[in-house]
């Protein structure tokens, strides 16, 4: 028993469930649907702000910002790779073939790692184009793919996306129970959102260090300095995703199946 | 321990060690061949002092016993008797408690490729519903370096190569039980567990499983055949391993257990049944009076009680040889033990063991109510 084994093993299970791929084509239209929307609002907000507000406007900012909703469904997809086996029975199955469970667990959470990887930068792509044609529609000031700093953060939804893949995974050996696990895993993932709602210290703690929030500097471009350096939020949120996945291991080799 | 391995009660014991197993081969071939099959050793399983509590409740309470390749095992125990708990830990999925479960003296979580080595089914249900047949046991193979080809040849063997690419959740529940066979099967082991396999078979299919059990049993291959039914046991099991609450109740070959079951009970009527008891009696029979003038007569064959009221002239109004069933005995050595004995079942049942193990005359008026 290789860990090449383990990985097709995995990746075919991976390819025949259907809400996982459900899952990944809604993040896909996701992030189409909410960079247009987003470029509309900016461009609203943009035309009806003051002329300084207008000197500071940056219109990268608003290219990336569906990428977060598209995370709630990218989790999902980690979320559902691991609960769809717990609810269908065939946990037990799975670790019958392959009882060495660190082994099994890091299969399932490489094939989700790589394939939100690989999805992350076309949906940073899609948003990020279809945010700009709808800013530039209404003469409000755009950027393009070659402006300096944005293939970066193209390329760092990738990082965002796979990461938030893995912590969906996490999720799903921890709760085991696909509804528990998705709905935990979006509350936790949205909540910088909901900063406003909690007094001026918590919430200033939450934009800056809540790992959802600091992954998300990645796609900054021009990283103010207000908040996290890009890689630096990145690397926080890869440290949460990293102790998540360990709790998750050291829980799933040691509960009965 | 390893004396009776060297002696498997039934011939097959080694017949297929040169040639069948590929995953053992590099194991038996380094192993002295022998007749009664030194490469049974690497098959055995072996249970000691084997306990799983799930919080307060007990599921598995010290059980010890060997399952020995080349014979059918009969799990056999009521619902919630632990036998499915104690596949979990033989599998490794559960954790026990206390004791142990090897196979081969190894553990199951410690074998490289463990599917080469132990199939099992325990759970048909367990099987995604949108991944075809044929994708379920390709994910199982691959884990285990098994090959595309003994996929569709297991495919082949269980009946479903015609909808290897349709998705189980049109699946009946016979072929769910087809396909999960299929997937124990998957890389030839030589120790197979099935877990109330005929369930939701229909009658050719459970002639099938029996067929299938006893041919892989003939090769050698250890067999571990749970089920609640003693019926289905008796036509398939060599060997008996009969558990309840948790707890070993016998281990015991079926010949044994036939001939402690099959009992003969004679009953007669006649008007002079007082007198003929006596007779009876002093004649080395066990007598006990039934309804109006019947008897039941036990320790005697027919002939002899129809022999010993001719010469004594009793008139006979009727003379019935009745022969027990098998789950007779079975019943009565689980009564006790079974979870959920409905209420009107239990007292009787309980009333059976108090009374001891030769309470053949007992065991009768349950089987008499029953009829």
């Amino acid at each position: 028993m290789t860990a090449y084994d383990i990985l097709r093993s995995e990746w075919g299970k991976f390819r025949s469930i259907r809400a996982t791929l459900g899952c990944l084509a809604g993040a896909l239209v996701t992030t189409a649907a909410y960079g247009y929307l987003f470029g509309l609002s900016s461009a609203r907000q943009y035309l009806a702000g003051s002329a300084a507000d207008q000197a500071a406007f940056d219109p990268t900012e608003t290219g990336f910002r569906a990428l977060v909703l598209a995370g709630v469904l990218v989790s999902a997809v980690g979320v559902l790779a691991v609960t769809s086996e717990y609810a269908s029975g065939t946990m037990r199955v799975s670790v019958a073939a392959v009882p060495r469970r660190s082994l099994l667990l890091g299969g399932k959470a490489a094939v989700v790692a790589v394939v939100a990887l690989v999805a992350g930068p076309p949906m940073a792509l899609v948003s990020f184009t279809l945010s700009q044609i709808s800013l530039a529609a209404r003469n409000v000031p755009s950027a393009g793919l070659g402006d300096p700093g944005v293939l970066a953060a193209v390329a760092g939804a990738g990082l965002f996306t796979g990461l938030v893949g893995l912590y969906g995974v996490a999720l799903g050996f921890l709760l085991r129970r696909s509804a528990g696990a998705v709905s935990l895993g979006t509350f936790l993932l949205i909540l910088p959102g909901m900063a406003a709602l909690f007094p001026d210290a918590i919430a200033e703690w939450i934009v800056v260090w809540w790992p959802s929030a600091a992954g998300a500097r990645v796609f900054a471009v021009h990283p103010g300095p207000d908040g996290l350096a890009p890689l630096a939020g990145i690397g926080v949120l890869a440290a949460t995703v990293l102790a998540l996945l360990c709790a998750a291991a050291a829980v799933f080799r040691t509960r009965d199946v | 321990m390893i004396l009776r391995v060297l002696r498997p009660e039934r011939a097959a014991g080694g017949s297929g060690a040169g040639h069948r197993r590929t995953a053992h081969r590099d194991l038996t071939d380094s192993l002295p061949e022998r007749e009664d099959g030194w490469a049974s050793l690497l098959h055995m399983i072996e249970i000691r002092g084997l306990t799983k509590r799930y919080g307060d409740v007990t599921a598995v309470d010290g059980l010890s016993f060997d399952v020995r390749p080349g014979v059918v095992t009969g799990f056999l125990g009521p619902n919630g008797a632990g036998k499915t708990s104690t596949m979990r830990m033989v599998l490794g999925l559960d954790r026990p408690t206390s004791g142990s479960a090897t196979i081969g003296g190894r553990r199951y979580a410690d074998m490289p490729t463990p599917l080469r080595e132990v199939g099992a089914l325990l759970d048909a249900h367990a099987v995604h519903p949108y991944r075809s047949a044929v994708n379920h046991l390709l994910t199982l193979a691959r884990s285990n370096g098994i090959g595309r080809g003994r996929v569709e040849e297991v495919l082949g063997l269980v009946g479903l190569a015609d909808v290897a690419g349709r998705r189980p959740a049109g699946f009946s529940l016979g072929m769910k039980q087809r396909l999960g066979i299929a997937a124990a099967l998957l890389g030839d082991p030589g120790v197979v567990l099935l877990d109330e396999p005929v369930n939701g078979l229909d009658p050719e299919g459970i002639r099938w499983i029996r067929g299938l059990t006893r041919d892989l049993a003939a090769e050698g291959r250890t067999i571990l055949l749970s089920s609640h039914l003693m019926s289905e046991m008796a036509l398939t099991a060599d060997h008996l391993v009969v558990v309840g609450r948790g707890r070993l109740l016998a281990d015991t070959g079926l010949d044994a257990f036939v001939r402690s079951a099959a009992r003969e009970t004679v009953v007669v009527r006649t008007p002079g049944a007082r007198r003929l008891a006596t007779l009876l009696e002093e004649a080395g029979a066990t007598v006990r009076h039934g309804a109006g003038d019947e008897l039941l007569v036990t320790g005697m064959s027919s002939a002899a009680v129809g022999d010993v009221a001719g010469a004594h002239g009793v008139v006979l109004h009727e003379l019935t040889p009745r022969r027990a069933s098998l789950e007779e005995p079975y019943l009565e050595l689980t009564g006790d033990s079974a979870d959920f004995a409905s209420a009107a079942a239990r007292p009787a049942a309980r009333s059976e063991s108090e009374a001891g193990a030769a309470t053949t005359t007992a065991s009768m008026t349950t089987s008499g109510a029953a009829r």
